[in-house]
């Protein structure tokens, strides 16, 4: 049963092995501004997931008949595609999200890691496997980036998903209004990354050790 | 406005997208390339001078775009699309004009060009000038700023990072990690202007 | 030769692919266009009626709205001075004038009411912002809007003042956002400029 392997592989490599975020630290550009409060990142995170997972599907699903020349053009405009429906979709839909995340859903169109999978995997794989790969991507993405908003609205905001939160809400904590504006984000994903590599390394020296 | 007050509203957009509003330190835009190209101050000063151009030109060529193609025929919601392949078809046209005609220039600078299709920095500054209903004359200011301040932004965090070389750093923060942090203190210290452009 | 391979193959390819696509895009944006535009009448609507002082249940459907909107508002005259009127039993009772200026990120839109008296003012409200999220979107909430109800306008050049935290508050001042320093004081100088205009064109017409 080589392919039932081979999509826990996919999902494992997307989650940790590979995980864009903390691995190479790609495609932050586009949520990381929004990373402030819990409930705007996770409605980018869905947005993510949504134009990763059906992206890839989709230029995996024609990845026979595009020609090479037109490849990027042709996956810029898929990627493009699933972000205008999506982002057309909150308008209608959802519109007091679509007023506080601002240009933020659009730019997701240039979010590295959405190409990022559509030429590293979508282009050599047929479909269902590469919208397991695009969908568990922009999860191991989400993962980080939920991470850095629960640190950052705890802290400084004193609640979390607008929920006061004990200790953190009364007047024994003083709220670390850095962590609310940029600086804040950086700081916090730089030392997520450090925790995340570390182990990470630390999980490696092991097997390494093992080995001899 | 007068002539000398408009002139003062772009010089006044123009520096606060330097400083104050940076289009990397503050809104996070063209992270990608800034973590991975930072490594040296020379790569950085040609990718920083790319982007100034190209990010310059390619948002007034979006404003025209979207003031007499998409909204005449209420087509704004297609900008993302519109938006990339002017810009993606800019960087083509300009590496083919550089390369046949000063290949000194494009062994410098044609080698960044590809890099910047893939830059959100300038997508965001295209986009943002369509929501601040900015006039072309503001849009080229606001380019031509956020450019300048993107490609500041790399040179110095290049500037710090050839020190670093030397530095003794946590195997966990090697790379992205102190990147990071660097980042985070080039943010804090350009809040600082925030003062200085507070009067009108 | 495979069709692949022909010249002309990549362009009619580009040009059906875009084609496809596109004819999806617009199909769906024509279909919720009218959605789109509603809601943007409606949240105009809501910040207006959230300006004055009127009872508005928290969870008030749009089509509520739309009828307390049309039953209290009336559109504004030349002794208005561009300020909607609310308008209870023929007599009126506040103005309501939108403001809009430019924010941090991008523009501002807002309602701000004004009792009959020209001076007191009744509530603030924002219908369109793109500022920080937790940070100068704050305007929005509560804890920042209330502050403004019952204020005054002064009878000077900046008649309702947005001040740091730490300066203390009269008659005619708020506090600013925390940590938002550059969406308040944009969002205070042009409050102001249109709350002097506005004013000063009151005083003229009347």
């Amino acid at each position: 049963m080589l392919g039932k392997k081979k999509t826990k592989d996919v999902v494992l490599d997307a989650l940790w092995g590979d995980n864009p975020v903390f691995r190479q630290v790609l495609g932050i550009c586009s949520a990381l501004a929004v990373t402030n409060l819990v409930i705007n990142t996770v409605v980018m995170s869905v947005a993510v997931i949504f134009t990763t997972a059906l992206s890839s599907f989709t230029v995996s699903l024609l990845r026979k008949y595009t020609p090479r020349v037109v490849r990027m053009m042709i996956e810029t405009l898929i990627i493009a595609f699933y972000v205008i429906l999506f982002d057309q979709a909150l308008k209608a839909y959802w519109p007091d999200m679509s007023r506080s995340l601002g240009p933020y859903v659009g730019l997701i169109i240039t979010n590295c890691i959405i190409m990022g999978r559509a030429e590293a995997f979508a282009n050599a794989n047929p479909p269902a496997i590469s919208f397991v790969d695009g969908f568990f991507s922009g999860a191991g993405y989400a993962i980080v980036l939920l991470a850095v908003s629960v640190v950052r609205e705890l802290l400084g905001m004193g609640s979390i998903l607008g929920i006061p939160m004990p200790y953190f809400s009364t007047g024994l904590w003083d709220r670390w209004i850095i962590m609310v504006m940029p600086p804040g984000a950086f700081f916090t994903l730089a030392i997520i990354v450090w925790i995340l590599r570390s182990v990470k390394l630390a999980h490696e020296a092991k097997i390494q050790g093992a080995k001899k | 406005m007068t002539f000398g007050g408009h002139m003062i509203h772009l010089v006044v957009i123009l520096f606060a997208s330097v400083f104050t509003e940076n289009i990397l330190l503050a809104r996070f835009l063209g992270m990608c390339s800034f973590l991975s190209v930072s490594r040296q101050v020379k790569t950085a000063v040609g990718l920083g001078f790319a982007v100034v151009f190209v990010m310059t030109f390619t948002v007034a060529l979006d404003w025209l775009a979207f003031q007499y193609i998409l909204q005449p025929f209420h087509l704004e919601f297609f900008r993302f699309i519109l938006f990339i392949i002017i810009i993606a078809a800019f960087v083509q046209f300009v590496e083919m004009v550089i390369e046949r005609y000063s290949p000194a220039l494009y062994q410098t600078l044609g080698i960044f060009l590809p890099l910047i299709t893939v830059n959100c920095a300038i997508l965001g500054a295209s986009l943002f000038m369509v929501i601040r209903d900015y006039n072309l004359a503001e849009g080229i200011a606001f380019g031509l700023g956020s450019g300048i301040g993107w490609m500041l932004a790399i040179v110095a965090m290049a500037g710090i990072r050839e020190k670093l070389t030397t530095a003794r750093i946590p195997a966990g923060l090697q790379g992205p990690g102190i990147t990071l942090i660097i980042a985070g203190l080039m943010a804090l210290a350009f809040i600082g202007f925030t003062g200085v452009l507070s009067g009108r | 030769m495979a069709i692949k391979e022909k010249a002309w193959y990549p362009i009619v390819f580009m040009f059906i692919a875009t084609l496809f696509f596109s004819a999806i895009l617009i199909a769906f944006g024509s279909f919720t266009r009218q959605r789109v535009q509603d809601n943007e009448r409606i949240a105009f609507e809501r910040a207006v009626l959230e300006a004055l002082p009127i009872d508005l249940p928290l969870k008030a459907s749009p089509p509520a709205i739309h009828t307390m909107y049309l039953e209290y508002i009336k559109d504004s005259t030349d002794a208005s001075a561009g300020a909607l009127r609310y308008m209870k039993n023929d007599s009126l009772i506040a103005y309501a004038l939108p403001l809009e200026g430019p924010g941090f990120w991008a523009q501002i839109r807002g309602v701000i009411g004004i009792a009959a008296d020209k001076k007191t003012i009744t509530g603030i409200s924002f219908y369109e912002q793109n500022e920080t999220p937790g940070l100068g979107g704050e305007i929005v909430k509560q804890d920042f809007r209330n502050q403004f109800i019952g204020k005054l306008l002064a009878d000077k050049d900046i008649p309702l003042e947005i001040r740091m935290q730490s300066v203390l508050l009269d008659e005619s001042s708020v506090h600013a956002v925390t940590g938002a320093t550059q969406t308040s004081t944009r969002l205070g100088r042009f409050m102001n400029d249109q709350l002097m205009q506005w004013l000063h064109a009151m005083k003229e017409t009347n």
